[in-house]
């Protein structure tokens, strides 16, 4: 094999969601015979079982191509990456590894919102961006209009882009041809420092923590002692390897590689993804920069049903950071549900994930609060607090202004949804921007949104007021004044501090009454009469009754058959064991989420 | 020393027409196949030995009553031949207003059974119709009228809750004043694989809401209040002296040996069945109930909740399970929906409507 970098290749795949990241990856194995036929199955990068699920990919995986061309031999190193607005951060990351990108378009739908922003990510990180136009198999395929647009809303020259279908495996070998020919190979020393960047990590239960790295210096291999850069934590390698896809130990690792590297790494902290790796013995004076760190966006509270699965909530919710930096959680206590933690995500699909995760890998009975953003809070006093959990917003009286978390927010549409995202919104406190006809086809509207309304069912509306056809992307844009209230829930008198949600003043008694309907249909009557109340402070602004329950009996307790009997108030008794206490009264962990839900009714 | 007691439950899985409400083991038979169940049902009860003293028998079905006085004699023949009976054993069958002659009457009492219990469940024609009874309201009334020519204590069953039925205690008043000692009254249960299932979930038949059965229970309790029956259980009313000795029996812990196809039995601290299809019950397939502290606990609790006697803090604790220490506890007794009296809890009668709840918030933790 080549040893020359000038034999390598570094890239990735980035695109809107649902244009065909995926499938070309898994033709670029296919084709270069990565990986034989039988072992061969769609979507062979995203090996969680909920991106199979889901059809999307989650987790940046790399793999290892070996591809012959003009009669050399070159490695091309592919690393797969989300689309999803809500990962931006992961394609950050596997950006900060390449060289360079392939930017695949839809040839029917054409540039979509994220197709843009990942474009803007990549030549920020100065990567040479490959477009490359896929699904030409599609009866509705343009691809004389869909360059047009590449090269007038993008400005990436199209004029000779491969135009492949990857489903069909059509002109997939001009790909790897663009790979070579238009992406550079890396620089570097293999003989200088040490000095590579950790770009993911997981945790594995015989080798502790395991990095995927990025070599960009010198070379790595068994017995080395490696130095961590920031967190100044020296281990012992045990073990260099390449994913084909697959891991396959090697014996180095050299500049210009992208492989991984295990040390019996047994504290997961000590692996932090974006750190800079060099010699222990040997080390270099500045770490590579990495990426920066990205902020949560979105947060809620997450609790065991079964308080005392509060320890192992902890350990997954460590383990899951371990390859999620973005991740960030801190203990929280909350008088309804006990002790849990507030979590802080990209986006609502991330928490999803995480969500998901925890219950199917780690098989934890979790209750998340619903989402809430982070507000900045000024105090009369002069302090400002910085707040995600409404239950921890001070008293009126204490508070000067609240600020809120802005979006910039991109929708690209056919014309005729134009008046209707507008009106939508328009009803989520938006602010107008700019609206530009980019074709006959396609419009690309620009508004000033509070992610606050985003976060509650931006995007779930925009999808059903266009029939899917709108793409939408967005991006922090500051903080802004607004009038914000509290609404309580009281129960039986008591307040639900996990219910408690802050929304803006205009909607906070149909947002109080809408909450109010709903528990009542959620909670299931008890002995007494329950009022359920939403107020603002003491103003009490929607309420609704559960009257007492009247019959729970089973009648018929004769002919002897007394086991029978006895499971039915055992099954009855394992449910109450999942409901929560609030005072005297009992909620069933569903209702937490209930807030979420508000417009399926609608 | 006192004699230990024993009590016989029989069951006639024999219908002339299965009611559409009915989740029990019981299906339409021809001659022959009641022979050879009647058969097998005699070899059971000689197969079983006992030193016991039997306190009751009891009948139940399915439809009892459509056996041949024949094959009832031979379960008879069997019954003597092998038990001693108490001075004052109450003898129960299970009887349906259709087809039952003032002849069969009168040689069931021969035979020694002194308690009639009959499946009236409405006295509205159109109703007992819909539920697939084969009787009517004229039918229910003559043979209450028959039977109290022969027969001192009779029961009547009846169904709260079928569509319609608002005034069901109005029926409790006429058996009343016929001379129905007894009455069950059971809110109708709904259960899956029998036709009636079908019909609520396509709306053809319309049960009475919950807010509703609750009001027609607390009218029926109050008229049988005004007439002296004692609720002496969540769905049973007598007359002092009245009441069923064979279903207290299975409240109180008492033994029971029941024969016949899904018969259950509690002898000495054991649970057990019979299966409940015909070919495993005579290849004398027998289903043992989980049975353990726990469970005794449980049983003990709930049995003891849902009718008069109470239960007993002390068997209880012996049990392992402090009730008082439950987090419910204290809450229910402030509230008065239970209460503590010489070391017996008791469910307040007004609660029986909501038991379930109340019970199984005072269930231990596993």
């Amino acid at each position: 094999m080549n040893n020359n970098l000038d034999y390598i290749r570094n890239f990735c795949i980035i695109a809107h969601i649902d244009h065909g990241k995926s499938t070309l990856a898994d033709r670029l194995i296919e084709l270069t015979g990565t990986v034989s036929k039988r072992e061969m199955q769609d979507q062979i990068l995203d090996s969680m079982e909920l991106e199979r699920e889901k059809g999307i990919t989650i987790k940046l995986a790399p793999t290892r191509l070996v591809y012959e061309y003009k009669g050399e031999e070159y490695i091309l190193n592919l690393i797969d990456t989300p689309g999803h607005v809500d990962f931006t951060y992961e394609v950050s990351r596997s950006l900060a590894a390449c060289e360079g990108a392939i930017l695949i378009v839809d040839a029917s739908q054409g540039v979509e919102a994220q197709t843009l922003a990942n474009t803007y990510l990549a030549l920020d990180n100065n990567l040479e961006i490959v477009p490359v136009i896929n699904k030409i198999d599609l009866p509705s395929a343009r691809v004389e209009e869909v360059k047009k647009e590449i090269e007038e809303v993008i400005g990436l020259d199209a004029e000779d882009c491969p135009c492949i279908s990857a489903k069909e495996g059509l002109n997939v070998e001009d790909v790897l041809k663009a790979i070579i020919e238009k992406i550079p190979a890396p620089k570097g020393d293999k003989n200088g420092k040490l000095k590579c960047l950790i770009f993911d990590s997981h945790y594995d239960n015989f080798k502790g923590a395991i990095c995927l790295i990025r070599v960009f210096d010198g070379k790595v291999k068994k017995g080395d002692k490696i130095l961590m850069m920031q967190t100044n934590k020296i281990f012992e390698v045990t073990e260099v390897g390449i994913f084909v896809p697959t891991t396959k130990e090697v014996d180095i690792l050299k500049a210009g590689d992208v492989g991984y590297l295990a040390g019996s790494i047994k504290t997961i902290q000590d692996v932090k993804v974006g750190d800079t790796i060099t010699s222990a013995e040997d080390p270099v004076e500045n770490v590579l920069p990495g990426y920066k760190e990205v902020q949560p966006v979105v947060f809620c509270g997450i609790f065991p049903v079964d308080g005392a699965k509060y320890g192992e909530l902890k350990d997954a919710l460590d383990k899951l950071r371990l390859n999620d930096a973005s991740l960030q959680f801190t203990p929280e206590n909350s008088t309804a549900l006990g002790y849990g933690f507030r979590c802080g995500f990209l986006g609502l699909l991330h928490l999803e994930i995480i969500t998901e995760r925890l219950e199917r890998e780690f098989n934890l009975d979790i209750i998340t609060t619903a989402p809430s953003v982070s507000y900045h809070v000024y105090k009369t006093s002069g302090d400002m607090l910085e707040i995600s959990n409404p239950s921890n917003l001070p008293p009126q009286v204490e508070i000067e202004k609240i600020e809120e978390p802005m979006v910039k927010v991109n929708v690209f549409t056919p014309p005729e949804y134009v008046g209707s995202i507008m009106d939508l919104c328009q009803d989520k406190r938006g602010v107008y921007k700019n609206m530009t006809y980019l074709d006959k086809r396609r419009v690309e509207l620009n508004y000033d949104l509070p992610l606050g309304e985003i976060i509650y069912d931006f995007f779930d509306s925009l999808k059903s007021r266009t029939h899917g056809y709108a793409s939408f992307d967005y991006e922090p844009n500051g903080y802004a004044v607004s009038d914000l209230v509290r609404v309580d829930i009281l129960l039986n008198g008591e307040k639900c501090d996990a219910l408690s949600l802050i929304v803006h003043k205009d909607k906070a008694y149909s947002r109080g009454r809408e909450l109010a309907e709903r528990l009542k249909k959620i909670i299931p009557r008890q002995l007494f009469e329950v009022p359920i109340q939403a107020c603002i402070g003491n103003k009490i602004i929607a309420r609704e009754t559960i009257s007492a329950l009247r019959k729970d009996v089973l009648a018929k307790c004769y002919g002897g058959d007394i086991t029978r009997k006895r499971k039915l108030l055992e099954k009855q008794k394992e449910g109450k064991k999942r409901m929560r206490k609030i005072g005297s009264v009992e909620i069933p962990s569903e209702a937490f989420m209930s807030i979420l839900k508000l417009n399926d009714e609608e | 020393m006192k004699n230990k007691e024993i009590s016989i439950y029989i069951h006639i899985p024999f219908c002339e027409r299965k009611c559409d409400y009915c989740a029990f083991v019981s299906f339409c038979a021809s001659k022959n196949v009641q022979d050879e169940y009647v058969n097998f049902l005699v070899k059971e009860i000689e197969d079983f030995k006992t030193d016991a003293v039997v306190k009751t028998i009891y009948f139940g079905g399915g439809t009892p009553s459509v056996l041949s006085e024949e094959n009832l004699q031979k379960i008879f023949d069997a019954l003597n031949r092998n038990y001693k009976f108490k001075k004052n054993v109450e003898i129960t069958i299970e009887v349906n207003p259709n087809s039952l002659s003032e002849e069969k009457l009168k040689f069931y009492k021969g035979l020694g059974i002194n308690r009639l219990s009959i499946g009236v469940q409405s006295l509205n024609d159109e109703t007992l119709k819909k539920i697939g009874r084969l009787h009517n309201k004229e039918m229910a009334i003559n043979l209450v009228k028959k039977a109290s020519l022969y027969f001192d204590n009779i029961s009547a069953d009846l169904i709260l809750g079928l569509e319609n039925e608002k005034d069901v205690y109005k029926y409790a008043e006429i058996l009343i004043d016929l001379g129905v000692k007894h009455i069950s009254a059971y809110m109708l249960e709904v259960h899956k694989n029998t036709p009636i299932f079908d019909k609520v979930k396509n709306k053809t038949f319309l049960p009475l809401d919950d807010e509703e059965v609750a009001n027609e229970y607390k009218k029926l309790v109050e008229f049988l209040k005004s007439k002296d029956f004692n609720q002496y259980e969540i769905s049973n009313f007598a007359l002092k002296g009245y009441e069923s000795k064979h279903n207290l029996n299975y409240w109180t812990f008492g033994d029971y040996i029941g024969f016949g196809v899904s018969a259950h039995s509690y002898i000495s601290g054991k649970r057990f069945a019979n299966a409940d299809n015909l070919k495993d019950y005579y290849k004398k397939i027998v289903i043992q109930d989980e049975n353990n502290f726990q469970t005794e606990i449980e049983e003990r609790l709930f049995l003891g909740l849902r009718c008069e006697s109470g239960v007993d803090l002390k068997i209880l604790k012996k049990l392992g399970y402090d009730i008082t220490k439950n987090e419910n506890y204290e809450k229910f007794k402030k509230e008065n929906i239970i209460f503590e009296k010489n070391d017996k809890i008791f469910l307040n009668k007004e609660n029986y409507l909501v038991s379930d709840y109340i019970i199984s918030h005072l269930l231990p933790d596993d």
